[in-house]
């Protein structure tokens, strides 16, 4: 291998290719096991304005809230872990925590809270963990995972007053904190109602912009050539293409531009417009499924395009990429998926991630 | 010269020998030659004086006494300590309650050594002290570890050998926690004190004598 590339750190894509209508595709598995999401950015060829069922389905994003300096121990409280963590459907993230720095605390909806410290608080803390996967040597970052929902931390056990007395007494740990819960019942609102009365918090909903863009070439993709041999372009590029779509970066490749030399990938045909919508906030994947099935839907009627594409990304300083599997920041901590969503429901899937995590599911 | 210098061999023994003793004058000259030869240069008189007073006790000497080398108390070894354990403590023992008058001579004992401890007290002079201390019934709490189920212990210090301190919690229960990676903390009076274990692996006897150097930070 060249010595460049040695230099540079990895990336990982994994590129899936299924039928939604297939009973063995796994496109709500990817989707639910994708804990934290940051940014949804649909982007349909050929479409002025966006259609009702997805503007609709857009607005209806539960909210989420940003409270401030929560002990860490009240996620282990007792009418909050029965209300609320068991019952699943309850994300929470701590907020400006970079996870290279500071500790980051995270709870994913089956029920597990993952500690993700630093060698110093790991040590006054007490509790058990294991050393990072991505440590060079010293172990400097180490991961505690406590799984709420098991027998061994419930409520009155020696080990649950262990964890419960570490975090309140030895080490309270506090930080801001990111919640959303989808679709629960009156109990559980009364419950965080009452949890977040007692700590300044906002509620925020997810922000949404709407961008026409004209005349842009756009690549043709055949459901079939999902590796870009002959009939579609290469993955890469499209993801990159895709990318630049997004931020508004020319694709022209002009000879007197030096800022930009990227170009949409071959074979490609020139759209007249194009609808690109973004919502950003900390979306739950149940949203997002919500919000594939009415892509879905969008091919019921005739349409010009070939294909839509829908790009959700996670937090760069989630301490897990996809369920529990680790994730860190090297260079960048990408951690994305992407659904590119044909006539025929035909899918293609692209999984991408950085240097610091594990390989997609 | 009085007393039997010579006299006869008997004729067995002279066959024996092969020798024939002389008789008569000749043994007389002979003899006198002879002891005049061995005898020292001196006047009759002084050779007379000199064996008249001495009295040579040939049976009865009396024993010399045997030096040797003066053996220190050895003390027992390792082995024979372990066989006699000495340093278990019985389970009758092990109750928290019973340590805790310990606990009250040792919190006066560094009261009197740190000549009273004042609020407005230098540290530096504490600590200065402290190193040279005995914890023996100081109330230890871990407070950092490498390892996380040794963070919170809390016990009267029973027992301090070279790489463990034994503790015994209000539980009653001993606990062996070895000092290597891991911080203490013993609270005297408002002073808190952190002991890095990794430094303090040496006897307590030792410890004494040892000079502690400063050195960098200190990392677990």
């Amino acid at each position: 291998m060249s010595p460049e590339l040695e230099k540079c750190p990895r990336s990982l894509l994994v590129c899936e290719k299924s039928n939604f209508l297939n009973e063995k595709s796994r496109h709500d598995f990817h989707v639910s096991k994708h804990n934290f999401n940051y940014k949804i950015s649909v982007l349909m060829p050929e479409c002025g304005m966006l259609p009702a069922n997805i503007s609709t389905v857009i607005n209806s994003f539960s909210h989420y809230y940003l409270v401030r300096a929560l002990p860490v121990h009240e996620l282990l409280e007792e009418t909050f872990l029965e209300s609320l963590v068991k019952k699943g459907h309850f994300y929470a993230l701590s907020y400006n925590t970079k996870i290279d720095e500071d500790n980051s605390i995270a709870l994913l909806s089956s029920g597990q809270l993952i500690l993700s410290l630093d060698k110093d608080t790991y040590e006054q803390l007490g509790l058990e963990g294991r050393p990072s996967l991505y440590n060079h040597g010293k172990a400097m970052r180490l991961v505690v995972t406590l799984d709420l929902t098991d027998k061994s931390l419930s409520p009155g056990s020696k080990r649950y007053q262990r964890v419960l007395s570490s975090l309140k007494d030895r080490l309270p740990l506090r930080y801001d904190f990111f919640f959303t819960k989808y679709n629960t019942g009156a109990d559980e609102e009364k419950t965080l109602n009452k949890l977040l009365s007692q700590y300044s918090y906002e509620e925020h909903k997810p922000a949404v912009s709407h961008q026409t863009l004209k005349e842009i070439p756009c690549p043709t993709l055949y459901p079939s050539d999902i590796q870009g041999k002959t009939l579609s372009c290469d993955p890469h590029h499209f993801l990159e293409w895709l990318g630049a779509v997004n931020l508004d970066i020319s694709c022209e490749n002009a000879a007197d531009s030096f800022l930009s030399t990227y170009v949409c990938p071959e074979p490609q045909s020139s759209v007249s417009q194009a609808l690109l919508c973004t919502v950003t906030g900390f979306i739950s994947p149940e949203n997002v499924f919500a919000l594939l099935k009415e892509l879905r839907q969008y091919f019921d009627e005739p349409r010009f395009t070939p294909w839509v594409s829908l790009t959700v990304h996670g937090f760069m300083d989630s301490p897990v990429s996809w369920g529990a599997t680790e994730h860190r920041f090297l260079k960048g901590g990408e951690n994305f998926y992407n659904f590119v969503c044909f006539k025929n429901q035909d899918y293609w899937l692209h999984m991408a991630t950085g240097a610091q995590d594990g390989c997609p599911p | 010269f009085p007393g039997v210098v010579q006299s006869r061999i008997p004729p067995e023994q002279s066959d024996i020998l092969g020798v024939e003793s002389q008789h008569g004058t000749a043994a007389d000259a002979l003899t006198k030659a002879f002891l005049k030869n061995s005898l020292p240069h001196m006047k009759d008189e002084d050779v007379e004086e000199m064996m008249l007073r001495k009295a040579v006790v040939l049976e009865y000497k009396r024993p010399m006494k045997k030096k040797g080398k003066t053996r220190k108390a050895k003390g027992l070894n390792a082995k024979e300590r372990r066989q006699l354990k000495i340093f278990q403590l019985k389970p009758e023992h092990q109750k928290y309650d019973l340590f805790l008058p310990l606990h009250e001579l040792w919190k006066q004992y560094i009261v009197d050594l740190c000549n009273g401890l004042k609020p407005g007290s230098n540290p530096q002079m504490i600590q200065q002290k402290l190193l040279k201390a005995d914890f023996h019934g100081a109330v230890l709490t871990v407070v950092r570890s490498k390892c996380p189920s040794y963070v919170g212990l809390t016990g009267i210090l029973v027992q301090e050998l070279k790489h463990v301190f034994k503790i015994i919690t209000k539980e009653d229960k001993l606990k062996v926690i070895p000092k290597r990676n891991s911080v203490f903390s013993v609270e005297i009076g408002d002073f808190v004190t952190h002991i890095y274990g990794s430094k303090f692996e040496l006897r307590s006897s030792e410890r004494s004598a040892k000079k502690f150097k400063i050195k960098g930070t200190i990392d677990l």
